[in-house]
């Protein structure tokens, strides 16, 4: 091959005017989810851990620390609790809507076969949120 | 990793397609053999010389110019692309993920955090904050050993 596995995603814009199959003959189909990333699982795990945490809040300034901290740690925590043998790594954006432009973008160098990610974006009239989860294969 | 063995074992050696190598493959490999001239001690992922190398970066992409909303896409694309190109140039074992926010000055108020479950002693990551005029522009590059 000699080609990097390059993988870019645009992962969301807020702007407004203003971003093995396995190896062994004798494992199963259902096997296969316990080794790759699955993306609709993580991505209602994330949905999940923003709406329990700022779902119903408007944005405060003195809280925004502690909602960032507390929207990765339950999504991280999440993610151990499936058990699957990866590394995770969670990133959360919040942001105060008052029309300013906002982009976010990543590119990862890793093995396209058995790694993957996932960003959510989330808003309500105050704020809007980007969250990504990469899962790298062990 | 399909071994030859448990692929297709109705075909013979002969008639199984030759095994292709990836680039991560390979990479597992140099990082092998860095340990066994290493004597064991583990590769560490170096933070100063990748926040230098996201600096240049970000200089060279966005350094004198003001946020515009249809460029925006196209800026942090090439932030990531060319962080990522030169993190890889370097050779060394790891999987990178190298995330970019760009945030238009408008009084707004931003706030990122991020937490990573790995193995400490051999996992790094580092953040890079910039900022002009118009805008900020927070970089993280995450290292995952292989």
């Amino acid at each position: 091959m000699g080609t990097p596995l390059l993988c870019r995603n645009a992962t969301g814009s807020c702007a407004r005017n203003w971003s093995i199959a396995f190896a062994f003959c004798t494992m199963d189909e259902g096997a296969e989810d316990e080794t790759t990333f699955v993306v609709e699982d993580v991505s209602k795990l994330i949905k999940d851990s923003i709406e329990t945490t700022i779902g119903t809040s408007s944005y405060q300034h003195i809280r925004v620390n502690q909602w960032s901290t507390t929207i990765v740690e339950q999504c991280l925590s999440q993610l151990c609790k499936l058990g699957k043998p990866f590394k995770y790594i969670v990133t959360c954006v919040i942001m105060q809507n008052n029309g300013a432009g906002l982009q976010t973008a990543s590119s990862c160098f890793w093995d396209n076969a058995t790694d993957g990610s996932c960003a959510v974006k989330w808003e309500n009239k105050s704020m809007c949120c980007i969250v990504s989860v990469f899962g790298l294969a062990i | 990793m399909l071994s030859s063995t448990s692929c297709a074992p109705w075909l013979t050696h002969a008639q199984k397609p030759p095994r292709r190598r990836s680039f991560i493959h390979r990479l597992r490999q140099v990082r092998l053999q860095m340990d066994e001239y290493n004597n064991g001690d583990e590769v560490v992922f170096n933070a100063d010389e990748a926040t230098n190398n996201v600096k240049e970066c970000i200089e060279g992409v966005i350094g004198g110019v003001d946020y515009s909303q249809s460029k925006v896409n196209q800026w942090s694309a090439a932030i990531v692309e060319h962080s990522l190109t030169h993190l890889v140039k370097q050779g060394r074992p790891f999987k990178y993920i190298v995330n970019c926010t760009v945030m238009q000055k408008s009084g707004a108020g931003l706030h990122t955090a991020n937490s990573c479950y790995w193995d400490n002693t051999t996992d790094g990551s580092c953040t890079v904050r910039w900022e002009n005029r118009t805008m900020y522009c927070v970089v993280s590059v995450f290292a995952i050993a292989i």
